[in-house]
């Protein structure tokens, strides 16, 4: 019941609905907009959120990941461009929608789809937390290492299509991880001697860096997008006897959507996909598929909103972000004192149960204000692109000075831009240095703190159970990503 | 093949660097048995191992990846360029001045043409900017030379 009380407390201050409302529309028109991905809309939002109290603040930014995964639909639908990765799906059937004049109907079936995604996610999110979060209570050192070690061989297992790259992504953010007083001796370490990196680099300058100011850089050579008209853009919302055939697409894309949201590192896109490809197979029409079936908009979306929910559930019981926007939740999470993972329950239910409210209201704001939004949406993303880049760039720029009033983060964003554009033109992918970076500092104090306990022996890590459960497991899911690109990269 | 070799280059020699900047780390009194030290030398042994990898599969691989568009690229890079611009100006323009000189700059990079719309946006762009970072979250912005 304390639970319900938590909940109930934080609908009843207001803030919280206010916060949801105003994150989903931000979310929306951040998603509609070719190249803002969630976690970057998240990111530019960040900044705003810090005088703001902790619940209203997380709730905020979760709304603007909610929103974004319907925002990036319209464009999808309208111009042949997904706003998100994970609308990408959507584009097959949903712009061949609007070429048959039949635009409105697929965005309104993308709307209700989302927001049955978006609640069923959310459920799973209420129901699996909380006893995942048990279970990690009776986590000791050598466990911590062991999961941190899990979360990271996960993301670059199944990141990008090189196990390598991964790999090496991982490890360039552990290293940046490293950089600060050490958690055990108290040495400076790759410090410098500047007294800024003292305290090491902060997770968030580094995911503002990777992800917005590398998309700002990738847009400056990317044309601009097309213009959407907006008098084609009539949602309507489907009636009866399309209901009953999207029940079961729906239903689909919930479970794919589940399956994938509690994986770290699959994520919105290959949930659409999938769910799209299971929608096909197991749909009376399948023949509709390609040709603007009202299935093949519906599936996506439902599983794409559903990775919205269900991908908290790593973050917010293990404290292992999944996904790009997970990480930035985790961001915020931390720049309000919050540290997500068992722990987050006995000390802050309040936030916890907070946020689930939260997520409700953004679902329900979602469906209220993708009715209403889209005709401002579309003027505001119809504005020249110089314009809006320009502005993201600047907004990128006082936002972070914003955090600490330090020009030094500022400098610090910029370089991990340009090394998140690196990589990217070596095709490496940015997950799993984020989670290097997240989770660098729980691998190694953790594995020395364990160290410390048993004397030096190592074989701590698998005389402990769960530590070597969950090592085994990590290189399992290696062994198995490098039996994938063995078998990918054998000659046919 | 161009790409990943190049990337390979670039992990290696960050890891040698790496590995000579943790190599020189002060011993403290207060260590463990890993030390300071341990962990990253470790780090630095396993990006340089995976570097290699990502190059010899490279090598195997031959002409595969089209290496690297570097002209294309270049213009990518001017935005951060532009970022640092912004930072040099700051303490002494001020934050507002430098916020409009950035969003100016950057809406030329971008493709758009110098005309009173443009100038406009900036001044405007950037008041904007100021009355909610200096004003709505009461910061404390730079204030340069027209302070």
């Amino acid at each position: 019941m304390s639970e319900l009380a938590h909940a109930w407390h934080a609908l009843s201050s207001g803030s919280v609905i206010g916060a949801a409302f105003a994150g989903v529309a931000w979310g929306i028109v951040g998603g509609a907009l070719p190249g803002i991905s969630p976690s970057i809309a998240m990111a530019l939002l960040l900044p705003f959120t810090f005088g703001m109290d902790a619940v209203p603040a997380i709730v905020m930014l979760a709304s603007v990941y909610i929103g974004a995964e319907y925002g990036g639909s319209i464009p999808a639908i309208l111009i042949r461009t997904p706003g998100t990765n994970a609308a990408a799906a959507t584009v097959i059937d949903g712009f061949e929608m609007h070429r048959q004049g039949r635009g409105g109907e697929a965005l309104g079936i993308s709307l209700v789809s989302g927001f049955v995604g978006g609640l069923f996610g959310l459920a799973v999110l209420v129901l699996a937390t909380a006893p995942l979060a048990r279970f990690a209570l009776a986590f000791t050192p050598p466990a911590y290492f062991a999961l941190g070690v899990l979360g990271m061989s996960v993301i670059a297992g199944l990141s990008g299509d090189s196990l390598l790259k991964g790999l090496f992504a991982a490890v360039l953010g552990f290293m940046i991880a490293t950089i600060g007083t050490d958690p055990v001796s108290g040495v400076a370490r790759f410090t410098f001697d500047s007294p800024d990196l003292l305290g090491g680099v902060r997770p968030i300058v580094v995911m503002v860096g990777l992800f917005a100011v590398t998309e700002l850089m990738a847009q400056s050579i990317e044309p601009a997008w097309p213009k959407m008209q907006a008098r084609a853009a009539r949602l309507r919302l489907p009636g009866w006897s399309t209901w009953k055939r999207l029940f079961r697409p729906q239903a689909i894309g919930a479970v794919v959507g589940t399956f994938e949201g509690v994986t770290p590192g699959a994520g919105g896109t290959i949930a659409a996909f999938l769910s799209y490809n299971e929608a096909r197979r197991w749909s009376a029409h399948p023949g509709e598929f390609g040709k603007g079936s009202v299935e093949g908009v519906a599936a996506p979306e439902c599983a794409n909103n559903t990775v919205t929910g269900a991908a908290l559930v790593p973050l917010l019981g293990l404290g292992i972000p999944g996904s790009n926007s997970a990480a930035i939740l985790l961001g915020g999470l931390l720049l309000h004192g919050l540290a997500p993972g068992p722990m987050l329950f006995e000390k802050s239910p309040e936030a916890v149960y907070g946020l689930f409210a939260g997520m409700l209201v953004a679902n329900v704001a979602m469906l209220a204000l993708g009715l209403v939004i889209l005709t401002p949406c579309l003027w505001l993303v119809n504005r020249p692109k110089p314009y809006l880049m320009a502005f993201i760039l600047a907004l990128v720029m006082s936002g972070i000075f914003a955090l600490q009033g330090s020009l030094f983060d500022v400098a610090l964003v910029l370089g991990a831009g340009v090394l998140g554009y690196t990589l990217r033109c070596f095709g490496v992918p940015t997950l799993p240095l984020v989670l290097g970076v997240v989770l660098g500092f729980m691998v190694e104090s953790n594995y020395r703190r364990s160290l410390v306990l048993s004397g030096g022996e190592h074989a701590i890590f698998w005389q402990e159970p769960i530590a070597l459960t969950l090592l085994l497991l990590a290189a399992a899911i290696v062994g198995l990503s490098l039996w994938r690109e063995w078998r990918r990269a054998r000659p046919s | 093949m161009r790409r990943d070799l190049t990337c390979a280059a670039f992990g290696v020699a960050l890891a040698c660097a790496y590995y000579a900047a943790a190599a020189a780390l002060p011993r403290s009194l207060l260590a463990d048995d890993v030390g300071a030290d341990g962990v990253p030398k470790l780090l630095a042994m396993l990006l340089a191992l995976l570097s290699i990898a990502i190059g010899v599969r490279g090598a195997l691989r031959g002409a595969g990846d089209g290496g690297i568009a570097l002209r294309r690229h270049a213009r990518a890079f001017g935005v951060a360029a532009l970022g640092a611009a912004y930072l040099a100006a700051v303490p002494l323009l001020g934050f507002a001045p430098a916020l409009a000189l950035l969003l100016l700059a950057a809406m030329l990079y971008y493709g758009a043409a110098l005309r009173p719309p443009a100038l406009l946006y900036a001044l405007v762009g950037a008041a904007i900017l100021w009355l909610i970072f200096a004003q709505g979250l009461g910061l404390a912005v730079p204030a340069g030379i027209f302070g």
